[in-house]
């Protein structure tokens, strides 16, 4: 993936560049707004990470420019502040998604894989498939290899973030925000149990395990 | 040169300004009674002038010029209280009680004018008098003045001006006495809440105002203040205390961390080992060392924010089966039975997210506290004083009555939790969002002891109702 970094604080922009050209994407950092706004109308990427308060231009502006100019990109928005009103300004700027400082680089990570899975996947889809496993979004049943899978609606969900993002490393806290909606920190990972339960459902009985735990970092569907 | 204290104060202006206004409507009035009483007094003169004046001319038709000198001298003589002059054409006197006519430029029509006599008081001094009169020419050229002074009229009027005057005077002075008084008992009440934020303001901040008892606005004045003081005290309190708290609680991992990289540093030189498992062990205790940031950071936003922003309404009984379905296969696994009872459509406005993570806190805490085999029941109702509660009841061991209070407090991990994973900030946190919804946390037994464990602990969230 080709990814901008665009982030005032050097230091932790070096140290993003270097984990996430370690993973394989292509990486291109700015300094400011300003600097950030040239490389964007510059090259195409699959994914902006962008700081939201930087000198000349601050992330928030930064987004707005490019989405007033027609320019779809997903943007990870990081920032110090994590309050939910920031979380939803930042958002309404156009940006789809929030990280708060400090993260874990497996957390960024994770969230963008999450983003340009999302932009591949325009059209409306009916029926999800991940390996052998088929969730139908119409009739809400689940199977696997043609086995009938009783899920509740919370495990329904949870298993449809799943395979919406197959293949890819899904965090704690993106689970507990994305299918539970909530935005703080249970003291105890809660979100364990329920994955071991859907685990026990869509595994149990099958030579393979695809749902597995990415130590350091959360949960993977595999195909 | 500034004015005297009193008179800045707004009571005693307002009494000024009261008063001005009375002496501005007094002056009218007194104008208006005392023209209406004189042009009365005159008015009644002129009606005698003008029938007297016929009278003689009456008989100056009847009887000649001889029988109106004799009418006029016969009138003049007796004690009679109008004053005639007889003339000749040319203004001379001919007769009459008074030596010249007052009017100068007489032209032969019938001319009205006011005018002064002398008269001799009643201690034999002369007096002036206002008098008015009337000249006319009668049909042979003769000249008739008739006048009538208006001495004793006016004397009532008189009196009348002056009984105004003092009774203005006496308001003045009673409204004045009256600002003053009202002046200084406000005065005294603003100085004790003056008194108190002064103090306050000085970083006392134990200072409170007394209230009367009287309930008026003062009393309410003094008690908004020492609420406002109270929430002061407890977020001033609150930061201080988490300062220390902070230091205690992020020192202790930060240390461990240090030595931990430290001793990784030196057994990687010495290629003992390698610095991974170091390294994995710090990123461990960092987390550790965050978690407990953020939660410090949460209540101290809580707290900072007074009441809590991003209130919207939404069904109470609902949030907690959604929160519940979070912590329910939890109970599961760690072999607790759990129950659910939530009243139906009640209505809450508080913030949700708020809500939402102190019931997550409440249920954690109970989860974590209570042995395998015991039970956790979460309930949502409406007390019959229309306040909305949440509630979480275990079976655990409890928190002993005395150590209740403090149990909310930030940091504060009580003896028998000690090995329970947490940083401490969990109840304090859920009594954070009790205030900033200006509702209560409540610590209670549970349903008391049963086989060696219990008595458990009932933690309720109550927030007041909306009206």
């Amino acid at each position: 993936m080709r990814l901008l970094i665009v982030e005032d604080d050097l230091e932790a922009s070096g140290a993003m560049v270097t984990g996430l050209t370690e993973k394989g994407h292509q990486c291109r950092a700015a300094a400011d707004g300003e600097a950030g706004l040239k490389a964007a109308r510059d090259e195409r990427f699959d994914v902006m990470i962008i700081d939201r308060m930087m000198p000349r231009m601050d992330g928030v502006t930064l987004v707005e420019t490019l989405r007033r100019a027609g320019d779809q990109t997903p943007v990870l928005f990081l920032s110090a502040l994590g309050e939910i009103d920031d979380r939803v300004a930042g958002l309404n700027a156009g940006g789809d998604d929030y990280l708060v400082k400090p993260y874990a680089l497996a957390e960024l990570l994770a969230r963008v894989e999450a983003l340009s899975r999302r932009r591949e996947m325009g059209a409306v889809q009916t029926v999800l498939k991940v390996g052998d496993l088929e969730m139908d979004l119409i009739a809400r049943t689940v199977r696997r290899a043609g086995v009938e899978i009783d899920l509740q609606p919370r495990e329904f969900q949870l298993l449809e973030f799943l395979m919406r993002h197959g293949g890819q490393s899904v965090t704690r806290t993106m689970l507990l925000e994305k299918v539970w909606d909530y935005h703080f920190d249970p003291q105890t990972n809660v979100i364990d149990v329920h994955i071991s339960r859907l685990r026990s459902k869509i595994d149990k009985g099958f030579d393979k395990a695809m749902l597995q735990t990415v130590r350091g970092a959360g949960y993977r569907l595999e195909a | 040169m500034r004015p005297p204290r009193l008179f800045r104060t707004t009571p005693f202006r307002l009494t000024l300004l009261f008063l001005a206004l009375f002496a501005a409507a007094a002056s009218l009035f007194l104008a208006y009674i005392y023209l209406a009483t004189a042009g009365e007094v005159s008015m009644r003169a002129d009606a005698r002038i003008a029938r007297e004046m016929l009278s003689l001319k009456a008989v100056h038709r009847a009887g000649g010029m001889a029988a109106l000198n004799e009418a006029v001298i016969e009138r003049s003589s007796v004690d009679h209280p109008m004053l005639y002059l007889l003339m000749k054409p040319d203004g001379s006197a001919i007769s009459g009680s008074i030596g010249a006519s007052p009017i100068r430029d007489f032209d032969g029509q019938a001319t009205w004018t006011s005018f002064r006599v002398t008269d001799v008081g009643p201690g034999g001094a002369p007096v002036k008098e206002l008098a008015r009169g009337l000249e006319e020419r009668l049909a042979d050229g003769t000249r008739l003045f008739v006048g009538a002074d208006l001495g004793e009229s006016a004397f009532y009027v008189n009196r009348i001006l002056r009984a105004l005057w003092g009774a203005g005077a006496l308001v003045v002075v009673l409204g004045l006495a009256g600002g003053l008084l009202v002046s200084r008992n406000v005065n005294r009440s603003i100085a004790s809440l003056t008194d108190v934020i002064d103090r306050a303001r000085g970083g006392d901040l134990h200072a409170r105002a007394t209230a009367r008892g009287t309930g008026d606005e003062y009393d309410e004045l003094a008690a908004g203040l020492n609420d406002m003081l109270d929430r002061l005290e407890r977020s001033v309190g609150g930061l201080r205390h988490a300062g220390d708290a902070i230091a205690h609680d992020l020192r202790s991992p930060l240390t461990r961390l240090r030595a931990r990289l430290e001793a990784g540093v030196i057994e990687a030189e010495a290629g003992r080992t390698d610095a991974k498992a170091a390294l994995h062990q710090a990123l461990e205790d960092t987390d550790g060392v965050l978690r407990t940031f953020g939660a410090v950071l949460a209540i101290g936003r809580m707290e900072a924010a007074g009441d809590a922003p991003g209130q919207t309404t939404f069904d109470p009984g609902a949030l907690a089966a959604s929160v519940a379905e979070l912590y329910e296969p939890l109970c599961e696994d760690k072999g607790l039975e759990f129950q659910l009872r939530a009243a139906e459509g009640l209505r809450l406005k508080a913030n949700r997210e708020f809500v939402a993570q102190a019931l997550a806190n409440i249920l954690d805490n109970a989860v974590k506290y209570t042995p395998a085999g015991g039970a956790i029941m979460a309930r949502v109702r409406r007390r019959s004083s229309g306040d909305v509660e949440v509630s979480v009841t275990d079976t655990g061991p409890g928190i002993p009555a005395q150590d209740r209070a403090r149990a909310v407090e930030r940091f504060v991990r009580l003896e028998n939790s000690r090995n329970a994973p947490g940083a401490g900030l969990g109840l304090s946190l859920v009594a954070a969002v009790a205030r900033a919804h200006r509702g209560n946390l409540e610590l209670d037994e549970g349903p008391g002891a049963l086989d060696g464990s219990g008595p458990g602990l009932r933690v309720a969230l109550v927030f007041p109702s909306a009206g």
